[in-house]
Parts: C-alpha cells; sequence; structure tokens
C-alpha cells in the first residue's frame, strides 16, 4: 500500500444511525458530510453525543453503509463495498473502541494475533509480529497476562496492539479514553500520537474536551449529523 | 494454516458446548440406527420370503401299485412345465426310510409301523413350484387324464397366503419405521439448528472480534459446517459401534429360526457396510451442513 492508502476522503456522505429501527421514521445519523483528510493527518472528530460522530467512524470501516454519498479511502470508494471485500478493508484499517473488545479468555499475546490467525498468517510470523507490535504499546513485559489482570489503560494498549497488527494506514479510534481515567487517557493518547508519527493516519472520535484541546490538531465538530466546524488546530468549543 | 485454525475453532465449538454436542449426537445415532433396523428388517423380510418359497410344494402321492414307469411320466411332464422349479419321485422304500428316521425318537410310530408289516408307502411326487402364483397352473396339470386316476391325494398348504401376511406386516413395520425416521430426522434438524444457535450466542463476542479485525465469512462459517459434519461422523461411527454386536447377536437367533436357511443379516452388513454406513454418513452431514447453513442465515450476521 502507497502512500495515498493513508488519505480519506468522505463525499455529501448520509448514514442513518446504528440504532435506526427498522419501520420507524428514518433518523439520520450524518448528512451532507464532506471530509477530506490527507495521509499521516491526525483527526480528531469531536461533538456531544447523539451527533453522529460513531456513524461516521462506522462507515469508515464498512460497519454502516452511506445511503447517499461516497466514502473513498486511498482511491477504493467503499461506499457500495461487497460483503467478501470488507474483510480486505478491515486488515487495512485499525479500529480501537471504548469498550476495548478483548476476549477474556485469551492472553495479551493471544488476543493480539488473533487479528492476524484469523487473516491466516503463519504461526512464525505472528510470533514475529506481535511481540514487535507490543513492545511498541508498552505491553511486551505482559504478554501472557488476562484482560482481566491488566488495568484500563493496558487494556486499551493491547486493543491498540491488535489494531496496529496489520501495519494499518489509518486508525480509527472510537472513544478510545470513554472507560479510562486522566493519566491512562493521556497515556493513550501519546500512544496514538507516537503511532500518527509513525505515519498512519489517525481518526479519534471523542467528546472529551481536554483531550481535544492539549492535541492542537485538526478538529471536526459535529452537530446533529452534519459539520459544525473544521479547524486546522483547532479547539473543542462548546456550542 | 487456516484450515487447521478452522478445524481448532469447530472442535472449540463443540467442546465448549459439551452436553449440547452430547445431545445433538444421541439424536443423531437415533436416527440412524431406525435407518438400519429398517434395514435389517428388509433384510429379514427377504430372507422370509425366500425360505417360505423355498418350500412351495406340492406332494403328490400316487395309489398302491402304481406302475413306476407311470409316475417317471408324470415327473417328466410336471418337469417340463416352466412354472415346476422341480419334481422329485420318491419311491416307496425311500418313503419309509425318510418316515423312521423322521419318527426314530418316537417308539409309538415305530412299533405301529411295525404292527403294519408291509411298507404302507406307494410312489409320490414331490413338485416345487418356482413362484407361490404358480399353484393353479401345477394344480391343474395334475388333472391330467394320463396319471389323474392314479392319483391317490394332492397335499399342499397356501403358501401364496402366508406370503402374503410376510408382506404385509413387513409393509406396515416399513411404513411405521420410516415415519420413525423422518420424525427423529426432523428432531435432529432442530437440534442441531439450535446447538449452531447456541454455539453462535456463546462466539457472538469473539465473531464480532474475527468480524472487526478481518476474517472472512467463510472463516467464520466454515467452523460451524465443520462441526455440523464432525456430529455426522461421530454418530456414524457409535451407530456402527452399536450395530455390530447387535447384528451378531441378532443373526444368531435369525439363524436358528430361519434354519436350515442363512438369515443373512451379517452377511448383508458385511458385505455393503461401508457403502450403507458411508451413504448414511453423507446423507446426514449434507443434512446438517443445510441445517446449520439455515442457523447460521438467521442467526449469524457476517
Amino acid at each position: 500500500m502507497c502512500a495515498h492508502w493513508r488519505k480519506l476522503r468522505v463525499r455529501e456522505a448520509r448514514a442513518a444511525s446504528s440504532w435506526h429501527a427498522s419501520g420507524a421514521p428514518d433518523i439520520v445519523g450524518v448528512r451532507g458530510i464532506n471530509l477530506h483528510v490527507e495521509p499521516g493527518e491526525f483527526i480528531s472528530i469531536v461533538g456531544q453525543s447523539g451527533t453522529g460522530k460513531s456513524t461516521l467512524a462506522k462507515l469508515l470501516f464498512a460497519e454502516e453503509r452511506p445511503s447517499k454519498g461516497q466514502i473513498v479511502i486511498g482511491g477504493w470508494d467503499i461506499s457500495n463495498i461487497r460483503p467478501r471485500e470488507v474483510p480486505l478493508l478491515r486488515r487495512q484499517i485499525g479500529v480501537v473502541f471504548q469498550d476495548f473488545k478483548l476476549l477474556q479468555k485469551k492472553t495479551v499475546f493471544e488476543n493480539t494475533a488473533f487479528a492476524l490467525e484469523v487473516a491466516g498468517v503463519r504461526p512464525s510470523r505472528i510470533r514475529e509480529i506481535v511481540p514487535q507490535v507490543l513492545r511498541i504499546v508498552g505491553l511486551d513485559d505482559k504478554l501472557h497476562r488476562y484482560p482481566l489482570q491488566l488495568s484500563g489503560g493496558e487494556r486499551q494498549r493491547a486493543a491498540i496492539a491488535r489494531s496496529l497488527v496489520h501495519r494499518p494506514k489509518i486508525l480509527v479510534a472510537d472513544e478510545p479514553t470513554g472507560n479510562l481515567d486522566a493519566i491512562n487517557a493521556r497515556e493513550i493518547i501519546d500512544l496514538l500520537k507516537k503511532i500518527n508519527s509513525f505515519g498512519t493516519t489517525v481518526v479519534l472520535v471523542t467528546h472529551n474536551r481536554e483531550i481535544v484541546n492539549g492535541l492542537r490538531q485538526r478538529v471536526v465538530m459535529l452537530s446533529n449529523g452534519e459539520v459544525a466546524s473544521d479547524v486546522e488546530h483547532g479547539r473543542y468549543k462548546l456550542a | 494454516m487456516t484450515l487447521i485454525r478452522i478445524i481448532k475453532f469447530a472442535f472449540q465449538n463443540i467442546a465448549r458446548n459439551v452436553w449440547l454436542s452430547v445431545i445433538t449426537v444421541s439424536m443423531l445415532v437415533m436416527t440412524l440406527l431406525t435407518v438400519n433396523i429398517l434395514l435389517t428388517l428388509n433384510v429379514l423380510a427377504n430372507t422370509a420370503v425366500e425360505s417360505v418359497e423355498e418350500r412351495i410344494d406340492v406332494t403328490v402321492y400316487f395309489k398302491d401299485g402304481t406302475n413306476p414307469d407311470l409316475v417317471a411320466g408324470a415327473q417328466a411332464s410336471l418337469i417340463g412345465l416352466s412354472q415346476v422349479r422341480d419334481a422329485v419321485r420318491i419311491a416307496p422304500e425311500e418313503a419309509l426310510a425318510r418316515f423312521r428316521a423322521r419318527h426314530e425318537d418316537d417308539e409309538a410310530i415305530l412299533s405301529a409301523l411295525d404292527e403294519v408289516g408291509e411298507n404302507p408307502f406307494s410312489y409320490s411326487l414331490v413338485v416345487s413350484a418356482r413362484d407361490a402364483s404358480d399353484f393353479p397352473t401345477i394344480l391343474s396339470a395334475l388333472e391330467n387324464p394320463s396319471f389323474a386316476e392314479f392319483i391317490e391325494q394332492k397335499d399342499f398348504e397356501d403358501y401364496e397366503e402366508v406370503i402374503g401376511s410376510i408382506s404385509r406386516v413387513t409393509q406396515s413395520v416399513r411404513w411405521l419405521g420410516a415415519v420413525l425416521a423422518a420424525v427423529f430426522l426432523f428432531i435432529s434438524i432442530l437440534i442441531v439448528i439450535n446447538t449452531v444457535r447456541v454455539a453462535i450466542y456463546i462466539y457472538r463476542e469473539e465473531i464480532s472480534i474475527m468480524r472487526l479485525v478481518g476474517a472472512s465469512s467463510a472463516f467464520i462459517r466454515t467452523p460451524f459446517w465443520l462441526e455440523a459434519v464432525i456430529y455426522s461422523l461421530v454418530a456414524t461411527f457409535i451407530t456402527a459401534g452399536i450395530a455390530y454386536p447387535v447384528l451378531v447377536s441378532l443373526e444368531r437367533y435369525a439363524d436358528t429360526f430361519f434354519y436350515p436357511a442363512n438369515a443373512g443379516v451379517l452377511d448383508f452388513y458385511l458385505a455393503n457396510g461401508l457403502l450403507i454406513f458411508g451413504l448414511e454418513f453423507l446423507i446426514l452431514a449434507v443434512v446438517n451442513i443445510l441445517s446449520a447453513s439455515l442457523a447460521m442465515r438467521r442467526y449469524l450476521k457476517v
């Protein structure tokens, strides 16, 4: 994958939010969104709850499909992505969630290796990649711990490690600090900055004002499913 | 490598739902056993019909002093009929010897025979038919004027009725068995669907993470299909394991019943066992794969 793969474009996207009930009136998650993210950018998507931040994140890794508009990732229009192509997309985009989504019965090593196993990577290659990635996130001394034996921050690091094993060009972090205290949240953001410094485009979805203001990076603010502001080196101002 | 991981996931599915797996396999075994009981019954019924058909005969007793040449002529005339399998001529001496041999333990009969002094038996012909339905033709052939007046007695049983009874009973049991097998199969399908549904529920977290990290749909689905095939394979082996000793015992009893013929059930299974159990496994595996697909279509969103 070349550098332009890290580029991301959302054009006039419109999608129903994930909690859209069938038969109910069309509840729009996002509408008329226009975003163009350059390779290696660190962009924060902010806004209050229910403004469409998570819907926008889901559009990026094809968990949601736009009802209108276009999502282009590195030249690949994923607006009408076929189901069998979704796994290929997800091996190119790392995703991190607020609730970590770790398997409780697997160790840190196994959780991280899981992403490679399901992609059919050879065990020898897995034994090579996983320790490297766990070193980057600072969990190389906790390979054999289970999620319950880790702090919240460490769990999120494990989740980030798992999202990095495929060397994604884009990392989407949906409220990664939502379950963490201020110190752990800071550490996770530092880790995301470190990953960004390696050239990975980072899309951070958050409603944490302090974190966004501390980053001094591009800030896209959503309001009622629309882009309310898009500022280079911006701040998160409450409406 | 992917195949090994898929196999690993399939066995994990089975291990995590061990009791459900036991119930599923038990139900499949019940279905296969019912099918095999039906097959065994079929073999036994065929043996019974063949055995009865082989015994279809008419014994024609000629009057005392009938010329042996006339009996031989009657024998030749009957053998010439296409409906007659064989016609054996029994001389009075041979008939007496057979009678004595048959009643060697019956002192009363033997002493009564000695009382008579002379050989009370005359010439006889044992005429066997090819089929029970050939009786009327054979009986009318015996009305031939050239030897009819020398016939003292015709002794036969209505085997057609016996065969008819066997066929009717067998048919009823076959129907009952088929209905029973269909019911078991239906229950098996429901149980397999439920087993896969529960496995999907237990695995929901793992499945959602698999999807998230880029597992293909085939990678997620194949363990469930494989699980269905493993259930079918285990059920087939267990059924074969149960069937063999049962068939050996059954054969012993059935042989006594059909003596001197052989019941043939064990021979049938030894000759066709691989084909029978192979086919049963294949059919069961296909049905279970379809059931698993149905469950995945309904409950697995990938």
